[in-house]
């Protein structure tokens, strides 16, 4: 297990210190989010702005605008759950001659329901529909420490706006260091020829999971790893669906918007097969202390068991 | 160096010109709240911001931010002005395809900040000012929001995190023009104190109701509070904040919504609409009228003219006027360029010196050093070579640069060259020598047969009436051309200086509206009189157009 948080500061500060132009911005949330780190190794370029979201990102935006390249971070649920008016008329539109909207990073973290304890005002499940409506962001969603690591390296080389949610627990690995995350590239975790599970963040590993169960009844299950929902890799979904004939997804969202809703409308227009989609099924979430989390996923039916179901069902509806 | 007064009032006039066209031409826009910000941003472009319209992305300019983006036209008109792209492009705002969108936005080079959601546009600067500090560049971010626009809590978000941040490269215009869209700003969310009733003057007048500073002051930050349409004013409150260090700097202008349009002004229904196409040119006429009133100091109490300069002050004259005699050009001899040096620091309102002394050329120097904003000599005493002379100086030091005529001298020959950088032309309508002489009536035909000359000539600067101007005979002296208007006895010989010249204003409005009706009557006869009046619906201006409209057989 390992935790997105502290990769998240480890490589601000490696890149902080490869590129002068790089600043990190918070909103009373940067021990939390642990970038208070880059601010001890480069406090000039760092700024904690207190409680206000809307003036976390704007702040970013006017740093962007001047040549700077601004990770804003805090909770899924302040940020485009409380700013998206700052985010959408003052990062995404704003497009300087020649580019499309400003260098700005917003990286959050307690994506989710599995932020537990907190409860629903703070499991942030609109994040992935609300970012990915907005024109010229480009929606991120890693599932363990090694994306996290390469994608905030690819954040800051790439230009432009990014939104990028974390989870709040320790994840288990999925990727290893010699995987690859290009922008609107997904990635194929096993290859399956019966069914396709497309998965981001948390629920990457229950689908490997469920292959696995699947494959010990006999029925082969591809796993993609979709952790640019914007833009998506259409090719490797169509792929998917004429090769596999059915599509289950699996997020911590809910079902409106999120990442399946970004698949099914991929897939339908290239090569429309059953596609089901696991998620929290338009309802809130509630707290759930730490070793609670899975109960409260299985209430939604984010789980590898459901995956499980979810394929056999399915795969009935096959056209 | 001088104010270079007539440079940014004659852009500024420019500028609000072309608002009223675009905004016209695109049938919507906000000119109410491009008009009160317009002297801020004449004194912003015109003076203080470094900018290369060639170079719009040259990385030390200062950064211009409008976070009240609806007054886009306002913006985009002095962009025009200051060269960044053609006039004739203005006639594109808000037209599918075009790079002035009916908000800022950086589609157009040169424009700062996508502007249009309210209450952003302070964090943005406070961005764009902190990443000056961490690549240690001096460059000076100015930015302007709206009274309305602080009901945002954003803008006291931005507010604390700027303090925090001690960004003395940072300063703020509060435009304070009391209205919003749905109303004044003291009915819909008070930023000041509850305004009951409708007459927003009465908390123009109250300084003690004034909040709006406490709470900014509250919030860490260097305060200084103006009125927004005085140029004198912005430019000094620019200066000092330019010299405060460790701290941002708010200056609270207090200014007129549609500002300079009688029927926009203080008129809540001006916040986002659009002038008819029929009205424009009576529009353009009004703001080509516009006046200033100059008390003369030496009609007053010579032994203590520190006195009759606060009197002008409380007075709230427009400028100074400060008639220098020697003795030799004309008999009298009041006091020279060291007396008006002694004088320099009780205001900021622009001194107009007015140099009646044998060959200024010699002296004129003085009179820049000793803060003079406009400077005038007679013709009487220069020829081609030396006025050239003291026209290059003044205007190297901005300074007003101002020929006068004598009542028996002709406009020679030799100054047509200069009447197009001719700031000022005194008529002078007494010999000059003494206070509380008669007004010359033969002015007026003299002024008539001007008028030609400068028009063929593109005098472009203000003509002022000098020399028994009084309450009955300054609307005919508007009337003639007159756009500056010298007082002495009538003015500084009253008891009560600010109500005298709120008297001769009241007068010059009255010919104002006089002119604009007859114009109107001739551009379209009745209708467009009916129209014109139809307009003013704040205050009593209606009844009195219409009294004046029947007065002159125009309805």
């Amino acid at each position: 297990m390992s935790d997105m948080r502290s990769e998240y500061s480890k490589t601000l500060i490696q890149i902080g210190k490869e590129n002068p132009n790089v600043v990190v911005l918070g909103a009373d949330t940067t021990d939390s989010l642990k970038t208070s780190g880059f601010g001890k190794e480069f406090p000039n370029r760092f700024f904690n702005v207190g409680i206000a979201e809307g003036n976390l990102v704007s702040v970013s935006a006017g740093l962007a605008a001047s040549g700077k390249i601004s990770f804003a971070s805090t909770y899924a649920i302040f940020l485009p759950g409380r700013a998206v008016d700052q985010i959408r008329n003052g990062i995404a539109y704003p497009s300087p001659p020649g580019k499309k909207g400003l260098n700005v990073k917003l990286v959050s973290s307690h994506g989710g329901l599995s932020v537990g304890p907190d409860g629903g005002s703070h499991q942030q499940i609109e994040d992935i529909a609300i970012m990915r409506a907005i024109p010229n962001f480009r929606v991120f969603i890693p599932a363990d420490t090694f994306a996290v690591s390469k994608l905030v390296r690819l954040m800051a080389n790439e230009y432009g706006p990014f939104y990028m949610r974390m989870a709040r627990s320790k994840t288990p690995i999925v990727h290893s260091e010699n995987t690859e995350f290009q922008t609107g590239k997904g990635i194929t975790l096993r290859d399956g020829s019966d069914c396709t599970i497309a998965a981001c963040g948390i629920t990457v590993r229950m689908a490997l999971e469920a292959a696995e169960t699947l494959q010990q009844e006999g029925i082969s299950c591809r796993v993609l790893d979709i952790f640019s929902v914007k833009p998506i890799d259409g090719d490797l979904l169509e792929k998917a669906a004429r090769e596999t004939g059915c599509i289950v997804t699996a997020e911590e969202h809910n079902i409106f918007g999120g990442m399946g809703s970004a698949v099914t409308e991929s897939v339908a227009e290239r090569y429309p097969v059953p596609i089901h989609r696991i998620g929290a099924q338009d309802m809130f979430g509630e707290s759930a202390r730490e070793d609670e989390v899975s109960l409260l996923l299985e209430k939604h039916g984010i789980t590898s068991f459901n995956m499980v179901k979810q394929v056999k069902e399915i795969r009935g509806k096959k056209l | 160096m001088g104010l270079n007064y007539y440079h940014i009032k004659k852009n500024i006039l420019r500028a609000r010109k072309l608002v009223i066209k675009s905004t016209s031409i695109a049938g919507s826009g906000h000119p109410g709240g491009s008009f009160s910000m317009a002297e801020i941003l004449g004194c912003i472009f015109y003076k203080y911001l470094k900018f290369d319209p060639k170079n719009p992305t040259w990385e030390d300019r200062d950064r211009l931010v409008l976070s009240k983006g609806h007054a886009a036209p306002g913006l985009f008109s002095n962009m025009a002005v200051a060269g960044y792209f053609p006039e004739s492009e203005l006639e594109t705002l808000r037209k599918f395809g075009s790079k002035l969108q009916g908000h800022p936005d950086l589609k157009c080079p040169g424009v700062e900040f996508c502007g249009g959601s309210l209450g952003t546009g302070l964090s943005y600067s406070i961005g764009v000012a902190l990443a000056a500090k961490i690549d240690n560049k001096d460059h000076h971010v100015y930015t302007i929001i709206g009274d309305g626009e602080s009901d945002e809590g954003q803008i006291w978000e931005a507010s604390m995190t700027a303090s925090k941040y001690k960004l003395d490269n940072l300063t703020v215009f509060l435009d304070r023009n009391f209205i919003q869209q749905d109303s004044y700003t003291e009915k819909v969310m008070p930023l000041d104190e509850v305004l009951n009733g409708d007459n927003i003057s009465e908390m123009w007048k109250d300084a003690s109701r004034w909040k709006t500073g406490d709470k900014w002051r509250s919030f860490g930050w260097n305060v200084i509070e103006i009125d927004g349409h005085r140029i004198e004013q912005i430019d000094s409150a620019i200066s000092k904040a330019l010299a405060t260090k460790g701290l941002p700097t708010i200056i609270i202008s207090r200014t007129i919504k549609g500002k300079s349009v009688e029927h926009m002004e203080d008129n809540p229904a001006w916040h986002g609409k659009a002038p008819d196409k029929d009205v424009v040119p009576l529009i353009n006429l009004e703001l080509d009228s516009q006046f200033m009133i100059a008390p003369s100091i030496i009609a007053g109490d010579m032994t203590n003219l520190e006195n009759e300069v606060k009197r002008c002050v409380n007075g709230r004259a427009d400028y100074i006027h400060l008639d220098v005699m020697d003795g030799q050009f004309v008999p009298a001899k009041t006091f020279d360029h060291t007396k008006i040096k002694e004088l320099r620091p009780l205001t900021v309102i622009p001194f107009d010196s007015h140099l009646m002394i044998d060959e200024p050329v010699k002296h004129v120097r003085n009179y820049v050093e000793a803060g003079s904003d406009i400077i005038t000599v007679h013709t009487e005493v220069c020829d081609e070579s030396s006025f050239g002379e003291i026209h290059d100086l003044l205007k190297q030091n901005q300074v007003g640069v101002g020929l006068a005529i004598n009542p028996d001298t002709n406009l020679p020959e030799w100054s047509y060259k200069f009447l197009p950088t001719l700031d000022q032309l005194i008529v002078m309508s007494v010999v000059p020598g003494k206070s509380g002489q008669k007004y010359i009536p033969e002015t007026h035909d003299k002024m008539k047969q001007l008028g030609p000359i400068l028009k063929n000539h593109n005098f472009r600067g203000y003509i002022e009436a000098d020399g028994g101007v009084n309450l009955e005979n300054i609307g005919s002296c508007f009337e003639d051309g007159a756009r500056a208007f010298v007082g002495g006895s009538a003015i500084i010989g009253q008891s009560d200086v600010r109500q005298t010249i709120r008297d001769f204003r009241d007068q010059v409005l009255k010919a104002r509206r006089k002119v604009l009706i007859e114009q109107a009557h001739q551009l379209g006869g009745p209708d467009l009189v009916n129209k014109w009046i139809g307009l003013h619906v704040v205050g009593e201006k209606k009844d009195q157009i219409t009294k004046i409209a029947k007065e002159e057989n125009l309805i």
